[in-house]
């Protein structure tokens, strides 16, 4: 039973980071119908930002403030910076091609992607960097009941991940942005004929799914320790696939497709084994994509007679 | 507010560039020119005689910079030594190959067609020397790798220039696992393979060793882009008291350490080769190396002091490329000496005539027909709590 629940928690963790950054695959894809694949490295650029901040405050062994005020600046500066930067993006590289053929911005998205991790590879090199959280996050904090540990950074990856899915649910059921957003989704031309800002509307959710991204980075690092100017691509290409499992398009299908995508993970190479892991994760995709080509909580397509 | 988003898109960009300036940014190359030449000095006043280039193929860059800076660091130091005691003017040019066979062949291609390079240094990971060996035989030019170690590399024939200053794993690999048998007595272990050649080598000549002793072994297989090993370690049970970990990225290793610490599990981790760096320090772990504590062999405190200055956090992956260097510099020395000019021919041919009664590496250099070392040795290391690397045995 200990087990189950450590990798079932171990799951979440991870799955929580394929979420959050699910999120700004699915809510981009919904604005613009684009699926834009530099969305994996803007988790890795945030992933840096984050180490930076540490290093800007003394290194992981000599901090000059406490922890979670360093927390507090690595999710501000990571979510703002690179929210920021997802603006940018829109601004120069997509907004441009808003009208052209659809595979005209896909392949612009994998420019964007390669530009950002040579230029990334460039600046920082291609070694690793590592947060070394257990410096200033101690293993012994958490919970620990017998053979289970639950070191207090994966609570607060969980923790945090759920507020801010709670947050965006909220944001775009309840206020006037998130219904301009609701409205640019489902007919952009609608929504201008309207009165709505189409372009503020498209960038303000760029922001957010980058800055989602950008948190997602820092958490990475803190979880996870090692981080690198190609970690992006790995994840982004998991992330995508749970928006395609969950619905793309869909906000609680990010979710629940990122979820299912990092507890598959786990209990495969708990139950299993890691060797057959990505073999599975990936044939359970294929398998569901084949029974429910819309994903699981995406809307079925109306077919006009 | 367009205007005010697009200026903090720039005031970003700004942000971003000067992030660099707080970090250890490198701005060395990721693409696999053959970069920049180092010319070696040469004190000793004959500079146009024997003038000729040497590449080294290393990860300067890359999972494994740590290793690639010590190699390269090691070479340049031998290049600049021999030169001086021969009166030679052999000039290094870097090759980076990010430990990627792509990058690799990538290298060697501009190695192979550049004529002034008569010897190559490396490359590191044995992936590496399956991708390039065939381009380097067509080309005549001689390699020696100090750490590339997969057996099939010399028995397979299709390396026909490839030498190397190392052991081999189906001498290491058996060697490692009986002390883990005999040393540590682990009812259950798990070995993970990292998906590439040396580590999926080394396990399938220690796992043979570890069943005939009666383990239970839980084979794993990972690779090396992942950096989250928690539910690995979740399925560490209580009697499995060993990890081996023939792995090529160290800071991967020192992640598993830490999982393992977070859910309190008290396995040993058992490393090989590329694990003994910086980048892995877990206290209680060993770790099986090709190459020796150069500071404790006293005949080489010449080395050790200049090495302490060039780069002093120097392991056992710096002096094998030493020996290899030095190797291809007394070749190159020998054929001038003749009055022949070095071409690839006479080198390869020096080099495989190579018979040193002595080295850095402690033991003497000469080769077998197909390439390998004779009589090569391996070191095993503790991690004292300290982080330190405190040699245990070797062969």
């Amino acid at each position: 039973m200990h087990f189950f629940i450590q990798e079932l928690v171990n799951g979440i963790t991870q799955g929580s980071l394929y979420a959050l950054i699910a999120l700004g695959y699915s809510m981009v894809y919904g604005v613009l119908k684009l699926l834009n694949f530099a969305h994996g490295d803007l988790y890795m650029v945030g992933a840096f930002v984050g180490y930076f901040v540490i290093q800007w405050f003394g290194g992981s062994t000599a901090l000059s403030i406490p922890v979670p005020l360093l927390l507090l600046f690595m999710f501000l500066l990571a979510g703002g910076g690179v929210g920021m930067l997802g603006v940018a993006i829109e601004r120069f590289a997509y907004r441009p091609l808003r009208d052209a053929p659809r595979i005209a911005p896909l392949i612009t998205a994998l420019g964007v992607s390669f530009l950002l991790e040579n230029t990334m590879l460039l600046l920082f090199g291609a070694s690793y960097r590592d947060y070394n959280t257990s410096a200033f996050i101690s293993f012994n904090t958490g919970i620990h009941i017998g053979p289970l540990n639950i070191d207090l950074v994966q609570l607060m990856v969980i923790g945090v991940s759920v507020a801010l899915m709670i947050a965006l649910t909220l944001f775009v059921a309840r206020t006037k942005l998130g219904r301009q957003m609701r409205a640019v989704s489902a007919d952009r031309e609608a929504a201008e004929m309207l009165g709505i800002d189409v372009d503020y509307t498209i960038a303000v959710t760029f922001f957010i799914g980058s800055a989602l991204a950008g948190v997602a980075g820092v958490m990475d690092g803190l979880a996870y320790n090692n981080i690198y100017t190609l970690m992006g691509f790995i994840a982004g290409l998991k992330a995508f696939t749970a928006a395609v499992v969950g619905g793309i398009g869909s906000i609680p299908g990010a979710m629940l497709g990122g979820l299912l995508i990092g507890i598959a993970e786990s209990m495969v190479t708990g139950y299993i084994s890691s060797t057959y892991t990505n073999l599975i994760v990936f044939g359970i995709l294929i398998v569901m994509m084949l029974v429910r080509p819309s994903g699981l909580l995406g809307k079925v397509p109306l077919q006009k007679v | 507010m367009k205007v005010r988003i697009s200026l903090a898109a720039m005031a970003l960009t700004a942000l971003v560039a000067a992030g660099c300036g707080s970090s250890n940014s490198s701005t060395s190359t990721t693409s696999a020119s053959a970069g920049s030449s180092t010319q070696a000095a040469s004190s000793s006043g004959s500079s146009k005689a024997c003038t000729t280039e040497i590449g080294i193929e290393a990860p300067i860059t890359g999972q494994v910079a740590v290793l690639g800076d010590e190699q390269l660091a090691f070479a340049q130091l031998a290049i600049a030594a021999d030169n001086k005691a021969n009166g030679t003017n052999i000039s290094l040019v870097q090759g980076d190959t990010q430990l990627n066979p792509a990058q690799a062949t990538t290298v060697t291609q501009q190695f192979t067609s550049n004529d002034k390079i008569v010897g190559v240094v490396g490359p590191a990971g044995s992936q590496e020397v399956e991708a390039v060996g065939p381009l380097m035989g067509r080309a005549g030019l001689a390699f020696i790798s100090g750490s590339a170690t997969n057996p099939a590399l010399t028995t397979s024939g299709k390396n026909p220039t490839f030498f190397r200053v190392v052991s081999r794993d189906d001498v290491q690999g058996p060697e490692d696992a009986n002390f883990v048998i005999k040393t540590l007595h682990p009812k259950a272990l798990m070995i993970v393979d990292d998906q590439e050649v040396y580590s999926t080598g080394l396990v399938s000549s220690m796992i043979p060793v570890f069943q005939k002793a009666g383990i239970k072994v839980d084979h794993e297989s990972v690779s090396q882009k992942v950096t989250d090993f928690s539910s690995l370690v979740a399925k560490v049970t209580p009697q499995t008291t060993v990890v081996v970990l023939p792995w090529q990225v160290a800071a991967n290793g020192q992640q598993f350490g830490k999982d393992l610490q977070q859910e309190h599990k008290n396995a040993t981790i058992v490393g090989t080769d590329g694990m003994q760096s910086s980048s892995f320090t877990i206290p209680g772990s060993y770790v099986s190396a090709f190459g020796p504590d150069i500071t404790a062999i006293p005949q080489d405190a010449a080395l050790v002091a200049a090495a302490k200055v060039k780069y002093p956090k120097f392991g056992t992956f710096g002096p094998p490329v030493y020996a290899a260097t030095h190797v291809i510099d007394e070749a190159i020395a020998s054929v001038c000496k003749s009055g022949q000019t070095p071409t690839r021919a006479s080198v390869l041919a020096a080099i495989k005539a190579t018979n040193e009664p002595t080295s850095v590496l402690g033991q003497p250099i000469k080769f077998d027909s197909k390439g390998d070392l004779i009589n090569a040795k391996w070191f095993l290391f503790k991690i004292n709590n300290a982080g330190k690397y405190v040699l245990v045995t070797n062969s």
